[in-house]
């Protein structure tokens, strides 16, 4: 085509992007250090399910139509890629072909037909996507100038380019080639344009133009085409659709732990960290770099506020604007967090000398401060760390640890946090509980049982974590009751630690209270060691949670189980048998950090499948998208005044399924869910139940 | 301003407490600062920010206190001082109200507030009697304090028949109720922080006198025995026909009871 104008355009559109993401990486480099690059088998194995294939786009059944609709165009943009260079390449030669790619193999003939229904398929999406948004507007989208012009030059993309081939294909076809165009015309393969139906088509809707007219089409549509590509690369960086480049890099970059990222263990006996304020996220520049990148990719899609609890409870927690208020700040601050972070680096560990650095640091200070002034206050607190979002986004943005490092901030250096937790608090730092109840009765519920103490018994296969809930709350203790009496009937060797026992710290660490968390762990971690624990039954996903995923960090190695998983194996085990004989409609409600956070989700089905014919009643929102109560984060401890109650939100939801029972594997589930009953006036029709109370009452 | 306060560490009540042989048995014990010293302490640290006054902790004991004095640190106090001395184990009100006179006269301060009693023994003495031995106003059951000028403060107290307001000068004791805040869970930043603040910590003679000048050889009062609180017993029930049951009960509480 044109060679020079060719090379000013690329060097215009290149250039210009180059420096956009330069200045994005840089700013990213800024930020805290995060290792993303271990375990790559693993990495290349998310970005081929989660990314490529579009797993959870077209993974889930509520969103499929919309999921299909993106992987399409998708898909559609990988293989006009390949194109693009094609194009890039016919600027400088006439009729460049890629190696493989050419007329020469079959694989050519073959890319072109997948690149021209592609291109007609892409095309159908945008008008479908403009339907959707214009028309349909489903709640959870955004409707922004930038969608629409994002979507318009998507379909400009795919007019030029198939307007650019009909007018090749005319010209070649029905005024013999004046310009001696270059096509595919292999013996073997045939004409190229045997191949290309969609081609065709839109030749046959500009058939009216003579030669001369064909030719200048053909022309205007190639440089519309480049021209509107580089100038979409050079959009794409500035907004939401920053993620076409960088949700690869960012499923790539994704933690591997389960379920997301570890809270960091601080090292809260550094002097340093408390007297520098650097514990937790309290200003832009303590985010990692990895979380950078998932705002720079987060595509405001609206999938994590439609099942976050919160958002749907009219509270102020809404994670697109969330993750959108944050990159705007990171954007507005990025000089100055650049210039921070090459100061940062200068700094010598030396008091005297850092002293100078560390006031001209200071300068470079964002004039807002992030909690409180860019991130609201109940905004920060609403969370319940269920995990819907995260299990929902197809571009795998953690939303949970950044804000419980944002907790942390809170928490340990300004001491600002809903001042109802103090008094779970204080329980926990007087009496190791979150009610303060006096810890010399936590074993008060077993009396008369005639369960073991470890200290009587330090050779227990299993020791019965009981939990705060199972011990001091009047109506779990039930449910430990219930659990002692199955598990006597199985005839399973265990202990509990009666008064040793502490709470396992979860909430604490969910509130961003990691000194708490810290004395907590040690001393159970202490204790659990002396008796050389291996086995541990919890009665508490949030325990269960924190005993395997957290301790482990502080050197507390347990094989794990939850009551429902161990009364499941009882069962199949024969070690128990149950009477199939639960009357009326029986559903289960997933606790999130039973299901979400430890994906165990059949083991509490099949037990209750052996208690009712009917089974399971599945709710609307099952398993991995079950909804929250909201107990979780340690929003057990706190109160909920703004908008409605999750917890009646929740209840409505199984009143409607005519319920009569619902199960649930966790005390603060079980509160929440009974209160919600009470609250709407079903608590005498609708039992809410643990697994093992449901099982101890049938026990044969 | 200068504000002395005081701090008692007690047991924590809301454990059992097992009694043995007429002593407290040590097992299992927790130690907590007094709630209502809680009380005292913020209420300094309130004044301290709202006025700028000058905030001294006093903690009397024979043993470590550095973990409650730590916490008040963190809570906002200035400055600490901790009578550590084997002596005091045995001390009663009057003589741990000589001892802060002591730690009193060695200061200067303008205002002294103290918890209305301490949870373990519920004496409510060492803050009036401190008065008492400065001959300085005292008002105790205090809900609220106001400075009005640098030598007079307006205070609410509780009493029998409803709220009094009294101004006062100073200086004075003020011994406070819970009622009048609630005191701040210290930020961890401020309890990491307050580990580097140093403790004065001295015994008596350090503090320029002995056990017998305070008057801890002539006790006016020992503990001689520690009883458990007898359980509570489970009441009648009675079934029947009401004008039955009535006659009955009426007759066990005039005959038996004797209370009407």
């Amino acid at each position: 085509m044109s060679p020079l104008f060719m090379t000013l355009l690329l060097v215009v559109g290149l250039g210009i992007f180059a420096r956009t993401m330069y200045q994005r990486i840089l700013l990213l480099m800024a930020l805290e250090p995060t290792d993303r690059f271990n375990r790559i088998k693993d990495r290349f194995k998310n970005v081929i399910t989660i990314a490529l294939g579009q797993k959870r786009l077209v993974g889930r059944k509520k969103e499929r139509a919309a999921g299909i609709m993106h992987a399409l165009i998708f898909w559609g943009f990988c293989v006009l890629l390949i194109r693009s260079i094609t194009l890039y390449g016919e600027g400088y030669v006439h009729g460049f072909q890629l190696p493989l790619l050419g007329d020469s193999s079959i694989l050519g003939y073959l890319y072109i037909t997948l690149k021209d229904i592609m291109e007609g398929v892409v095309l159908i999406m945008v008008i479908w996507a403009f339907y959707r948004r214009m028309v349909v507007k489903p709640p959870r989208l955004h409707n922004t100038w930038e969608a629409y012009l994002v979507l318009g030059m998507i379909g400009v993309l795919m007019i030029s380019d198939l307007l650019y081939d009909g007018a090749r294909f005319n010209l070649i076809a029905s005024y013999g080639n004046p310009g001696d165009l270059h096509y595919f015309n292999n013996p073997t393969f045939g004409q190229e344009f045997l191949w290309t139906p969609v081609t065709i088509l839109a030749g046959k809707e500009i058939s009216g133009f003579s030669a001369t007219g064909m030719e200048r089409v053909m022309g205007l549509m190639f440089w519309i085409h480049i021209i509107t590509q580089l100038t979409f690369l050079n959009i794409l960086p500035l907004g939401k659709h920053f993620h076409v480049i960088t949700s690869l890099p960012n499923v790539f970059l994704k933690s591997l732990d389960y379920p997301h990222d570890k809270i960091k263990l601080l090292d809260l006996e550094d002097e340093s960290v408390w007297e520098d304020e650097t514990l937790g996220v309290n200003h832009l520049h303590q985010l990692n770099w990895k979380q950078g990148l998932d705002l720079y990719t987060c595509t405001e899609c609206g999938r994590c506020k439609e099942v976050c609890p919160t958002y749907t409870t009219d509270k102020p927690l809404n994670l697109h604007d969330f993750n959108d208020t944050l990159k705007a700040e990171l954007y507005a601050n990025a000089d100055n967090l650049i210039l921070q972070a090459k100061l940062a680096k200068t700094l010598t560990g030396d008091p005297e000398k850092d002293a100078k650095t560390k006031e001209k640091i200071a300068v470079f200070k964002p004039e807002k401060a992030l909690v409180g002034e860019v991130i609201a206050l109940d905004t920060l607190w609403a969370c319940t760390t269920c995990r819907a979002c995260e299990q929902v986004c197809p571009v795998t943005i953690e939303h949970v640890p950044r804000i419980i490092a944002m907790r942390q901030g809170q928490t340990l250096m300004q001491g600002e946090y809903p001042q109802e937790l103090n008094t779970a608090f204080k329980g926990l730092e007087r009496n190791g509980n979150p009610w303060g109840i006096g810890y010399d009765k936590r074993a008060d519920w077993a009396e008369g049982l005639d369960v073991k103490l470890m200290a009587d018994h330090p050779d227990a296969e299993y020791l019965l974590w009981v939990g705060c809930a199972g011990s001091f709350d009047d109506r779990t203790q039930k449910v430990s009751k219930a659990l002692v009496k199955i598990l006597k009937a199985a005839n399973v060797d265990f202990a509990i630690l009666g008064t040793e026992e502490k709470c396992t710290g979860d909430f604490a660490r969910r509130t961003g209270n990691e000194m708490m968390y810290q004395m907590m762990a040690t001393e159970n971690i202490e204790v659990l060691n002396g008796y050389n624990v291996k086995k541990i039954i919890a009665a508490c996903p949030h325990c269960l949670n924190t005993l395997k995923h957290d301790y482990p960090q502080m050197g507390g190695h347990y094989e794990v189980v939850h009551h429902s998983a161990f009364i499941n194996q009882l069962i199949a085990d024969g070690k128990i048998r149950v009477k199939k004989s639960l009357a009326g409609m029986l559903t289960y409600h997933d606790p999130c950090y039973l299901g979400r956070y430890n994906e165990i989700y059949d083991a509490p089905r099949n037990v209750l499948n052996t208690l009712s014919s009917q089974g399971v009643n599945e709710l609307p929102r099952h398993g991995t998208e079950s909804f929250c109560c909201g107990a979780g984060g340690g929003r057990m401890w706190m109160e909920e005044t703004i908008g409605s109650r999750i917890n009646v939100e929740r209840s409505k939801e199984i009143v409607a399924e005519n319920a009569e029972t619902v199960a649930v594997g966790c005390p603060f589930c079980l509160t929440m869910i009974e209160d919600g009953m009470k609250e709407l006036n079903k608590d005498e029709d609708i039992k809410t139940r643990d697994i093992a109370e449901l099982v101890a009452e049938h026990l044969v | 301003m200068k504000i002395l306060t005081t701090v008692k560490k007690v047991v924590d009540v809301e454990l059992n407490i097992h009694v043995e042989n007429g002593a407290i048995l040590d097992k299992g014990l927790q130690y907590v600062i007094n709630a209502w010293d809680e009380n005292a302490v913020e209420a300094a640290v309130q004044l301290k920010e709202s006025h700028k006054a000058d905030t001294t902790l006093v903690s009397l004991g024979s043993g470590d206190n550095t973990d409650i004095i730590r916490k008040c640190y963190a809570m906002g106090i200035d400055n600490a001082i901790h009578i550590d001395d084997p002596a005091l184990a045995k001390a009663d009100s009057p003589t741990f109200a000589r001892v802060l006179q002591k730690v009193y006269e060695a200061g200067d301060y303008d205002l002294v507030i103290t918890g209305k009693q301490a949870q373990d023994t519920d004496a409510g003495q060492a803050g009036i009697m401190l008065a008492e031995f400065l001959n300085i106003a005292c008002v105790s059951n205090v809900i609220k304090i106001e400075v009005t000028d640098d030598s007079h403060i307006q205070v609410s107290r509780l009493g029998d028949a409803g709220t009094e307001i009294l101004d006062v000068t100073l200086p004075a004791v003020i011994t406070v109720s819970d009622g009048i805040n609630e005191p701040r869970l210290p930020a961890m930043r401020g309890i990491m922080m307050a580990k580097k603040k140093k403790i004065n910590v001295m015994d008596l003679a350090g503090l320029g006198t002995s056990f017998e000048d305070v008057g801890g050889t002539a006790p006016t009062s020992e503990i001689k025995e520690f009883m458990p609180t007898e359980k509570r017993k489970g009441g009648q029930k009675f079934e029947g026909e009401p004008a039955e049951v009535t006659a009955k009960v009426v007759d066990l509480l005039v005959n038996e009871a004797k209370v009407l």
